[in-house]
């Protein structure tokens, strides 16, 4: 296992985004401290805020975080990265395969535009995770999002397709949605506004939008499988409670909506 | 010109080493307000790139709630001009929008022109206030347009009381959606461009957007020609990167990001909170009942204001477009573009090297 221990706090955000285990693979320890990674003019380098030390595999550690380290793991296209502590934001933006866990907690946009893999945040998540950055087509986009604390508001903004589950999370979970599915335990006001297609499943919801309407109680294949790939993941990310899956095979409202678009969005929420 | 340097009156030159030996040495400065004319916005993108620094205008909330609803689902708009000329229903959207310049012109007047010509005009109003037309209701404007849209399309039935105005919309021959987008934000702003999209299925309808007034539609408009992005844009690492997120001059401040702080604002513009907290130069317009007192920053200089004491380009809200504006009065401030420019030669070799510039996306 690669292990980059973060020395001081950094002094500037930094753009973690090149630094990933193919990339890393092939250099030695003095060529990967000299990558780029500062945002400011006096062009910080690896080396200047982490201790390097570098195997080659498909693993790499970061000891030690701050909210301040963006893009960890952005455009990761397979192997393992965990970080002891916070992260910034666009956490795995883009990634493709792969694992990312985070001890800590993640600035916005975590998982923005990500297409596979796997990211397990133990903390909090700002807003928009899983959410699409300005003027992007879309937030999640086929990866797996666990967030085992609190996600802020517009989680999943936009997102495209694969699967969000977090504890709890802010207002307007699931603005803009496309596809995919969202599951989760308590959120605030609005879930769903302008969704066109998808699926959030949750124990409590704030105030819902007038523009969702009740369609029953349905036997649903779907939830089913979700239940199952619920189950699958509790064993996959260590952070995920059992309870979502069972949240999945409980007795289901469901309402459409949103009507003010597409309207071929649902929210589930347990009956009575 | 009139200076100060640490709340003491001084020279020009005196004023314009300070500010350069405040801002030479910061690791992330950041230029904000940016309530000025063309010429001086020009400079501040100028200086920004030579500082490493990042921009954001006093006027980003509203505006990036509209740049957002234009980036991720395109608008359709209409101008003051054409609104006046050819709208036979004009809605009014949230209480921002209903104080109005323009709902004057367009209360003393009616459609001259285009397929509604000759009808009468009808003003409507959707708000939260005492007095609005339609109530938006408990649950808030943007999910009161996100209601209206579904009946306008036809997705809910019911004849409540937006059934009710969705009818009139979809009857009106050419419709007005007049909004705040500071109220309804980027996510109301964009519904209500669907809105006005699902309408243009069968009758003609657009949306029109007040302009803020800090000249952010300006400073889109300058921001665009010169980084072929959005205003919010950091040069720290020499080439122009948009991150609305990470430049926001508060956010900047308040995580400790942020150490040092030029504010321009020529016109008008509300100073923050957090302006004080950094090490900071101001250039300001000393505009009538407002005078500079030297002690908004640790280096204050006076500037004219354009359209009052020299002139200058600045947006004019009813041609929707950047426009000169002449000296009312002239006077003997310098303009911000020179004091900027001074400052400019001041932090940079003559002979330095010419920035190398790749793109960068948001």
């Amino acid at each position: 296992m690669s292990v980059l221990t973060l020395r001081h706090a950094p002094p500037e955000r930094l753009d973690l985004s090149g630094i990933t285990p193919d990339r890393l693979a092939g250099l030695s320890e003095a060529e990967a401290a000299r990558l780029p990674v500062g945002t400011s003019r006096l062009g910080l380098v690896l080396g200047d805020c982490f201790s390097l030390a570098l195997d080659g595999g498909e693993e790499l550690r970061l000891a030690g975080g701050s909210d301040r380290l963006d893009r960890v793991g952005e455009a990761l296209a397979g192997g393992t990265i965990t970080v002891e502590g916070d992260v910034g934001q666009r956490l795995g933006a883009g990634m493709r395969a792969g694992t990312i866990r985070v001890s800590g907690s993640a600035g916005p946009f975590a998982g923005t535009g990500a297409k596979g893999g796997l990211i397990a945040i133990a903390g909090d998540a700002g807003a928009s995770a899983g959410g699409a950055v300005h003027g992007a087509m879309g937030g999640l986009d086929g990866a797996t999002l666990v967030i085992g604390g609190r996600a802020g508001d517009r989680l999943g903004d936009r997102m495209r397709g694969g699967l969000i589950v977090a504890e709890r999370a802010g207002d307007l979970a699931g603005a803009r949605m496309v596809a995919g599915t969202l599951v989760a335990g308590t959120i605030g006001d609005h879930p769903g506004y302008g969704m066109r297609r998808g699926t959030v499943l949750v124990e409590r919801h704030g105030a819902l939008l007038p523009t969702f309407v009740e369609t029953g109680t349905q036997d649903l294949v779907f939830l089913r499988l979700l239940a199952k790939a619920l189950d699958a993941l509790a064993l996959d990310a260590v952070t995920l409670d059992p309870r979502f899956a069972a949240l999945a095979r409980a007795p289901l409202a469901r309402r459409a909506g949103d009507l003010a678009t597409l309207g071929k969005g649902e929210l589930f929420t347990p009956l009575g | 010109m009139t200076a100060w340097v640490k709340g003491q009156a001084a020279d020009a030159d005196a004023a314009i080493t300070a500010a350069a030996d405040l801002l030479r040495g910061a690791r992330a400065p950041v230029i904000a307000g940016l309530g000025a004319e063309v010429a001086a916005l020009r400079a501040a993108f100028r200086l920004a790139r030579a500082l490493g620094a990042s921009l954001d205008p006093a006027a980003s909330p509203g505006l990036y709630a509209d740049l957002g609803a234009l980036a991720a689902g395109g608008a359709m708009t209409t101008t003051p001009a054409e609104a006046v000329g050819r709208a036979d229903l004009v809605l009014v959207l949230g209480d921002g929008a209903a104080g109005a310049p323009i709902l004057a012109d367009l209360a003393a007047s009616g459609p001259t022109r285009g397929r509604a010509a000759g009808a009468p005009r009808t003003l409507l109003s959707l708000a939260s206030g005492q007095g609005a037309d339609y109530a938006a209701g408990e649950a808030g404007l943007p999910a009161a347009i996100g209601l209206l849209r579904a009946h306008a399309a036809g997705r809910m039935a019911g004849d409540g009381p937006l059934a009710d105005l969705a009818a009139r919309l979809r009857a009106a021959l050419y419709a007005v959606l007049l909004y705040d987008p500071a109220e309804t934000g980027a996510l109301g702003a964009e519904m209500l461009n669907g809105l006005a999209r699902d309408l243009n299925e069968t009758t003609r309808a657009f949306a029109l957007p007040l302009s803020d007034p800090h000249q952010g539609r300006a400073i889109a408009q300058v921001a665009a020609w010169t980084t072929a992005q959005g205003p919010r844009v950091g040069f720290g690492r020499g080439f122009p990167e948009h991150d609305p997120w990470r430049f926001d001059a508060a956010r900047q401040a308040a995580a400790g990001e942020a150490d040092a702080a030029l504010w321009l604002a020529s016109l008008p513009c509300p100073r923050p909170a957090w302006l004080r907290a950094l090490p900071g130069v101001a250039l300001l317009g000393a505009a009538q009942g407002e005078p500079v007192t030297g002690g908004e920053a640790d280096v204050v200089i006076a500037v004219g204001v354009p359209g009052e004491s020299l002139g200058g380009a600045l947006w004019h809200p009813r041609r929707a477009a950047i426009a000169w504006h002449p000296a009312a009065k002239p006077g003997a401030l310098p303009s911000a573009a020179a004091v900027l420019g001074a400052l400019h030669a001041r932090l940079t070799p003559a002979q330095g090297q010419p920035v190398q510039e790749r793109s960068a996306s948001c």
